[in-house]
Formats: C-alpha cells, structure tokens, sequence
C-alpha cells in the first residue's frame, strides 16, 4: 500500500546532488578554516596562548657557605618549612584553626587577619618552622595551607663572628657584614625555567626549557676560628673586669693583612636577633671611629726620621712637662726633662712628640700619615667601613700639627690603626687589609723606608721593656713591639675628665713579626684606665696564645713566669 | 545470470556498505581516544584516584549501548519506521514537554535538557533529530500530492515545527533547534517542495534576519561578536580563544597524543563541544583533516544510499538516508565551525565523536536505519525482495 503511495513521488536529482554539493562545499570551508589557523595564523595563536600558560619560574639555590680560612663553617644555609596558606581555598574549622594557631605561635584572630588582609592565592603564615611543627602542620590536613622549603641562615658560631659576618633576612639574602658585602657571590645566580602550568597553576613538568641556577659559592674567610674565640673569650673577660662600655680587638697577619681575628662587645647573637638593636650590632671596629691619642706618635717620629729631621738618639727638652702653642697648652702626665726622641715614644711625652712634629712641614707629617692608611679606606669592602677623619694639611696650623703629633683631633677606626702597625712590622710597607683568606704572600705598598721602620720598630719594643710604659703587654718567649693609648673621649666641645679609651696595639715575634693584635676598650670603669694596665694585658694574653696556636717559633729564651720581675711604671700614662 | 556469464570479473556485491561502516568505526574509535585524552585532567570525578578514567568508562558503556541499539535496530523493516513515525514523532515532542516540567527535567547550566532515567540522563533533543528525520520523511511522502500548495502541503508542517521549535527555544537548545530546522528544510527541498514555497521560505528567513539586524544591532553584535574573541579574552570570547590557542598549537601534525595544554581546564567542554580543538592540537592539521573527511565520506555515503533506494522506488527510505546525511553533515559542521571560530558558540557535540550518551547512542541508531536502508537496496539489487 505504500508502495502505491510512493509510487508516484519524485525526488529531483538535481536537488539532491546540489545539496549534497552545498555540505561538501561547507566541508571544504572548515578544511581552509584549519589551513589557516594551524598553519599561518598559528604564531599569533600560540603567542596568545603562551601568555596564558607559559611562565618563567625562578629557581631559588642554596646560599654558599662562609667558612673560616680553614673551612670550620661559619655559616650555613639549611633547608627549612614556612607555612604559606592560600586565603581563597582555606576551609578550616575552628577547631583546627586554633591547632594551627597553638603551633605557630599566634591566635586565630590574627590567622584570620592575614587571611582576608589581601586577596591573593599566598600569604606566608609563619616563616621558618622547626621540623617538628612543620609535621604537625601537615597532620592537621587544612585545604588551602601548605608548606613550602625556604632555608634559614644558621651561624654555628654564634655571637663570636657575628659582626664580621652580618645576616639574612627571611628570604636569605644578605643584610650586614660579609653576608652583604659579598651577597652576589653567595646567593649565586638564580636559575629560571619556562614551565606550563593547568588553570589551577599546577606545573607540568617536562615542558620548557631550563635556567640552572648557579650555585652560590662557598666563601673562606681570613678569620682563624681559634684566634677569633680566644679574642673573643678575652675581650669579653677584660669588659666584665674594668667594666667598660664596649670593646674590640683586631688581629692581623702582617704578612697579608688578613684579619685573623675581628670582635667587638657588646654583641648579638645572630640566630636570634630579637637582641640585635641599636648598638650591639655595631661592627665597632670597622665602622666606629675614636681619637688614637698615643699610638699615633710613632707615626710622627717616623716621618721626622724619614724627613731627616731628627735621629734616634737626639734630645728634646720637655721640662717643665708643658708647651704652649698660641693660646693653648700641651701636657704631659709627668715632668720627663731631656729626653730622647726614643725616650719619647717609651715614656709618651706629648710635649716631646709635639716638638718633633713642629721640626716638619704640616705636607710631610700629613703625608706620612696618609701614607700609613689614616682617613681613607682600609681595603677590606666591609659595608660602612669607616675612613676616619684626617684633615688636609692646609688647613692645619701650629696647634693642629701638635696635637695630632700624639694623636688628637684625628680619627680613626680600629682596624685602621692595626692595619697602620704593618708600617712597623713589616719594613716600611703598608698592607692591604682582607677579610678573606689569602694564600700568596701580599707585596704592599713602601710607605716609610726600611732603617726608619726599624728604627721605630725598636722603640716600641722599648715601650714593652723595662722603662716603657706597656710592660704588661710582654709575652714570656717573644719579643714584643707596641704602643699604648690613654685618650679622653669627647664631650660636648671639649674632653671628658674622666671617660677614656684605652688602646693598645703591638706585633710579635718583634724580631720576625707576624701577627698585629690591636686592643681598644671603651670607658674602662673599674679604677683603671690606662692603656697600659688595662689595655696591653688583653694584648698580651691574646697575642702569646695566638702565637702559640699557630706555631710561631720563639725569639727570646723563656723565663720562668713566677720570676719574671715586673715592674708597674708608677708614672703610668698618657 | 551475471554469475555464469562473467564468473572472473565478478564483483560480488557485499550486504553492507563497507566503507560508510569503517569510516564510522574510525569514528567512533577517534572519538572515544580522544574523549579519554581530553577528559584526563578532569576534575568532575570528584577527588578519588580512578577520576582519569571517569568519562572513559561512561563514554565505552555509551558506545556498547549505542552498538547493541543499534544491531537491534538494524532488524527494524523500514516500513515499520514509517509506520511508526507519527508516533515516535509524538512520543517525541512528549519527551520534549517533560524537559520542561520542573521535577522531572533536570537543569545543568541554566538549560533544561535532560530527563533523569535512574542510571543515565537522556536528552530528548537529540532522540527528537532523529524523529524528526522520520516523520519529516514520512511526511513528505504522505503528502507528496500537495507539496506544491501551501495550504495542504506546507502549511501543517510549519505548525508541527513551530511547535517542536518554541519547545528546544525553551530549555534553550538552539542547536538542537538549528540542526531541526535545517534537517526539515532539507527533507521538504529534496522531496520535491515546490521552489517557490521553498525559495519563499528562505527569503522569509532573510527578511527577518535583515530586520533584527536593522532594528536591533546589539543583537547583531552578539551574533557577530564570537568572531574576534580577543576583544574579551577573558570573558565572552574566553572559550573560543582558548579553542583556537588549540588549533594554533597544534600546527600541523599536532603536539601529539595526550600533549593538549589547552584540555588542563583552559578548555571548557573539551571532551564535549570542543572535543576538535583537542584533536588540532593534539593531532594537527592532519588530524582535523581526517575527521573532516570522515565526515564527508559519511554524508557522501548517505546521499548515495539515498539516491539508490530512490532508484528502488523506497521513497521514504531515500529521504531518511539523506536526510540522516543532511543531520550528520550540518551538525558535524556547525560543531567544527564552532570550534574554528567561524560560527557563535552554541552547545552542538560532535556526532559520534564527543562526549555525551544520548547523543553517541541517538547517532548509532540513526546510523543503523542508513544501513538498513542500503541493505534493503542491495538485497532488491540481487534479487530478493524485502
């Protein structure tokens, strides 16, 4: 029956073929469509597409080690856990938002106030967690809080060094000291990967290419992790004993000029440095400067020796123990009479001092003393390191060139006045100072010549021997060459009565020096305050056992300590 | 006969038609790699361990439904179809009615496309694309005295589809909408309606289209606005950018099996609607070209088979193979127009390809009905009688 139907329909071939012909047509269309897109549109596309998906990760490294010049580390970086929490995805129920709060040390106000403080998909909850919180963290399984490896600077010697080497701040990157003087070498370079990500930021791996980071290099210090401890445990002693306000203590190689030894007091400890205010945190004897008062003077004698103005053995009048320049008078502490310009450095006679300076040109005195280093930069790139204040000679008059002849109305700092010793210890040449270890020997520049070096040289040894005024400084088996310092400080206009700085610095063995140790204790309180009574005892203590530590061969038989005869000068110091 | 004649050319004539079957099995094969590609970074499985498989299992049962449908559909005489058709047609449009019902028809995406059947969701739009080929067939065949009156001949028509229309324009499914319409058309046109009802008709469409254009633009530029997506990268243009980010990286042979960036939740409908931007940029050029002309083969297949069942005089037979060949053809291009960016988004899967039950199994019967209809041609071809 539908046959019947059917019968007498027609289907059209024409309409049939041509909209068969208009689907395949459409067809061919889409194929065109994709020609385009995949293969001349695709750059625009893929671009497009890169921008969306396509990042460069930073590839964090760990920070080098800083080590003493025998690799003992004196910083290292370790991996630790901080926890990070996304504030959109966080679904914690307040039961285990108190938890968390216990562990990191807050309250769940103030989560919930880092939470909504920013929209962002990170915010740090707490930065470097022990291991031991990190694992209850991740117990409590909260969506949204995660943690992520950070490293944490630990300093494995503590307070000792921690003015020599600064710190970190929560990203590991250098604040203070060495760990930001050579930041650029530590740190290395931080490697970046390009890296597709899903929506969810989820990192595909395999995909991109790679940056490796450089490693941040392990860096050898000069510091002699011995030396530094000794200096450290004397310094500190001598503080508690004369009850001053700070100190420091700079040793030297005079070889190299490499610092073996740097401390200051007060100190902080780095690996908590809820302490580190205000002045504990002071590199005092790098970026502090004071007066030098008497360890200046035989910077003075050995420019009127190199000028040929005077000889070892000529004689100045310093009765009656004044000299008045113009309106201003000079002191000694005593009445010396005549003396010798040697005598002059062994008894330090301000008046003595001042009258061989006013034999010489303002140009020749000041060039000697910028020749030893003073007002300019010692060479060690320590940040902040200080010049000091050494003023241009035209400014100077008859007063000027006096009082600095002993050492007032300049200013330096600690590791300066050291580094200035080498003149001395090593034969008229100035050294560089360095901070970090050097293995050759360093040439150094001729500052005075090699008859006025030793010249000098032998007066500060005198200073040390039976007459001098530093005999406490002796060591038992070396030979001892140094200077003391009595200065009063500044207050207001004028100088404190009765706030000084007493210094010491010296070298030994004194007839092959190796080693400078320079001693500076601030407002020592405690009755004494005398360079040479408070000042070169430290030295002697630190210099003897440093030179014991490395080894150093004896110069002079040793005597029996209990008979060794000393003898306290009663005139003391100035 | 031609056997004893000619025994060393002889080409035996086979029962099916070989190549439409391949080139769907390949299909079918692409599609369900592909669906398990796109669907890997899926996060619907909802937080357990086998989530990587989750439309891959759903996607096998679909296409064992839509086999084992289809083989038993394939025993179906076509006579029986067409008696049926009204029927189906209504059981259809019931369907369609129960869509909207709340409590019965289930909302995904502000659209109310499915009914809940314990197990799976069933569309009635794509059953209705079917019943529709059917009853538009049957229909013109019915009518064939008349098709050249408006009155008796178009007129009954454009209600029933007017009808069926305002349903899918309500759940909304303009998709489902556009392949309808366009599947009726092509029916009517190929059984013969007269061209000026047809001719008419079309310019009706253009009229009305120049009108909206003219007195609403904002409409205009919503319909035009999908073709530069860059405009709102983020926004509207969001997902055709990220369609055609796939077919820029793809380039021309593809970034190879399984290395879509696009399919890591850039993409939304990755494993559905835009199930081709994965191909491109998975498989290239090549790989686009290649479901395009699986697709052109198909529709070829459908137009011939068509044309010899007109040959055997089976009328109705004729207009639901080509018909199926106009609704595979229009909606495979419209998707893949879609996903290019040379047609507004609209929800339109993939035949056979993309994700989805009713649809794959809608399609396997559809399918099943093509080669039933060839299989009766060739058993007249040889002879038998059906």
């Amino acid at each position: 029956m539908t046959q019947n139907l059917e019968s007498h329909i027609v289907l059209p071939a024409w309409r049939s073929r041509m909209l068969y012909g208009l689907l395949i047509l459409s067809l061919i269309g889409l194929v065109g469509r994709a020609f385009y897109l995949q293969g001349i549109h695709k750059d625009f596309l893929q671009q497009k597409g890169s921008s969306r998906y396509s990042r460069v990760l930073e590839m964090g490294t760990q920070r080098g080690m800083i080590t003493d010049r025998h690799g003992e580390p004196l910083a290292i970086s370790t991996p630790v856990d901080s926890v990070k929490a996304n504030p959109r995805k966080i679904n914690a129920t307040p039961e285990q938002l108190k938890k968390l709060a216990d562990l990191i040390e807050t309250n769940v106000p103030d989560i919930k106030k880092n939470l909504n403080s920013r929209q962002r998909d990170f915010v740090y909850l707490k930065r470097h967690v022990s291991p031991d919180v990190a694992k209850k963290i991740i117990q409590l399984a909260i969506p949204g809080i995660s943690l992520v490896r950070d490293f944490r600077r630990y300093y494995p010697t503590g307070e000792q060094t921690s003015h020599m080497l600064g710190f970190t701040d929560l990203d590991d990157n250098g604040q203070e000291g060495i760990e930001l003087a050579l930041q650029k070498t530590l740190a290395g370079g931080v490697g970046s990967r390009r890296i597709i990500w899903d929506r969810r930021h989820r990192v595909i791996e395999g995909v991109g290419n790679v940056n490796e980071p450089t490693p941040g290099k392990n860096i050898a210090l000069s510091i002699d992790s011995k030396i530094q401890y000794l200096a450290y445990r004397e310094l500190k002693q001598a503080i508690e004993v004369n009850q001053a306000k700070a100190g420091g203590i700079v040793v030297l190689d005079t070889q190299t000029g490499e610092v073996l030894a740097l401390v200051n007091l007060p100190t902080y400890n780095p690996n908590n440095r809820m302490r580190a205010k205000g002045g504990r945190a002071r590199n005092r004897s790098v970026i502090d400067t004071f007066e030098p008062g008497s360890t200046l003077k035989p910077f003075t004698v050995a420019a009127a020796l190199e000028a040929r103005k005077v000889t070892p053995n000529m004689e100045f009048q310093t009765a009656p123990g004044t000299l008045t320049i113009g309106n201003r008078t000079i002191h000694d502490t005593h009445n010396y009479g005549r003396v010798t310009v040697e005598q002059v450095i062994q008894k330090s006679s301000n008046v003595g001092a001042a009258k061989i300076a006013l034999l010489l040109s303002p140009q020749t005195q000041w060039e000697t003393l910028s020749g030893s280093g003073f007002g300019a930069s010692t060479g060690s790139k320590f940040p902040g390191e200080a010049n000091g204040t050494l003023h241009p000679f035209k400014k100077w008059g008859q007063i000027e060139q006096a009082t600095i002849s002993y050492g007032y109305g300049i200013s330096v700092s600690l590791l300066q006045l050291a580094r200035a010793y080498t003149l001395f210890s090593s034969e008229g040449y100035l050294k560089s100072v360095s901070l970090l270890k050097i293995d050759a020997p360093v040439e150094g520049k001729q500052v005075i010549s090699r008859d006025t070096a030793l010249a000098v040289s032998k007066m500060l040894e005198m200073v040390v021997g039976r007459e001098g005024t530093a005999q406490l400084a002796q060591i038992n088996g070396y030979r001892v060459a140094g200077k003391t310092a009595t200065t009063h400080k500044t207050e207001g206009r004028g100088y404190s009565k009765n706030r000084y700085t007493a210094t010491f610095v010296g070298y030994a063995p004194a007839s092959n020096p190796r080693l400078i140790v320079a001693v500076m204790l601030d407002e020592p309180s405690a009755g004494q305050h005398f360079g040479g009574q408070v000042a070169a005892p430290i030295f002697s203590r630190v210099m003897g056992r440093a030179l014991e530590i490395l080894n150093i061969p004896h110069d002079t038989p040793i005597k029996n300590m209990s008979l060794l005869p000393i003898t306290l000068n009663p005139k003391g110091d100035v | 006969m031609i056997y004893q004649t000619n025994i060393d050319n002889r080409k035996v004539l086979p029962d099916f038609d070989q190549t439409l079957i391949w080139s769907v099995i390949l299909l079918l094969s692409l599609g369900l790699v592909m669906v398990y590609s796109a669907s890997i970074a899926t996060e619907l499985g909802g937080g357990t361990n086998d989530h990587t498989t989750y439309f891959l299992v759903r996607h096998s049962i679909y296409l064992v439904i839509g086999l084992l449908v289809g083989f038993i559909a394939f025993q179906i005489p076509i006579r029986l179809w067409q008696k049926c058709s009204p029927y189906l047609f209504l059981f259809g449009v019931i369907l369609l009615v129960l869509v909207l019902i709340p409590g019965i028809g289930r909302e995904i995406n502000g659209s109310k496309r499915w009914l809940s059947l314990l197990v799976i969701n069933l569309q009635p739009s794509e059953l209705m694309k079917l019943f529709v080929v059917i009853y538009a067939a049957d229909y013109t065949v019915r009518k064939a005295a008349y098709l050249d009156s408006f009155r008796k001949g178009f007129f009954p028509m454009l209600i029933v589809i007017l009808l069926v229309g305002a349903l899918l324009l309500k759940e909304p499914d303009l998709g489902a909408f556009v392949i309808i319409i366009s599947i009726v058309m092509a029916v009517l046109f190929l059984g013969g309606i007269s061209l000026k009802l047809f001719l008419g008709l079309i310019g009706l469409l253009f009229i009305s289209l120049l009108a909206l254009i003219v007195f609403e633009p904002y409409r205009y530029d919503r319909m035009v606005g999908f073709m530069n997506p860059w405009t709102d990268p983020y926004g509207k243009g969001y997902q055709l950018s990220h369609s055609l980010m796939a077919f820029g990286r793809g380039e021309w042979f593809g970034v190879g099996l399984g290395g879509s960036v696009e399919k890591l939740l850039y993409l939304p409908e990755a494993h559905t609607d835009f199930l081709l931007a994965v191909i491109a940029e998975e498989l290239g050029f090549l790989g686009v070209i290649i479901v395009i002309m699986l697709f052109g083969w198909l529709v070829t297949r459908a137009f011939l088979i068509g044309r010899q069942a007109f040959i055997q005089k089976h009328c109705f037979g004729a207009l639901v193979a080509q018909g199926i060949g106009v609704w595979f053809g229009v909606q495979a291009f419209i998707n893949m127009g879609v996903n290019m960016g040379i047609l507004p988004t609209k929800g339109i899967t993939l035949p056979l390809m993309s994700f989805g039950g009713s649809s794959i199994v809608t399609n396997c019967l559809a399918l099943a009905i093509l080669l039933r209809v060839d299989w009766d041609s060739r058993q007249l071809q040889k002879g038998y009688t059906t």
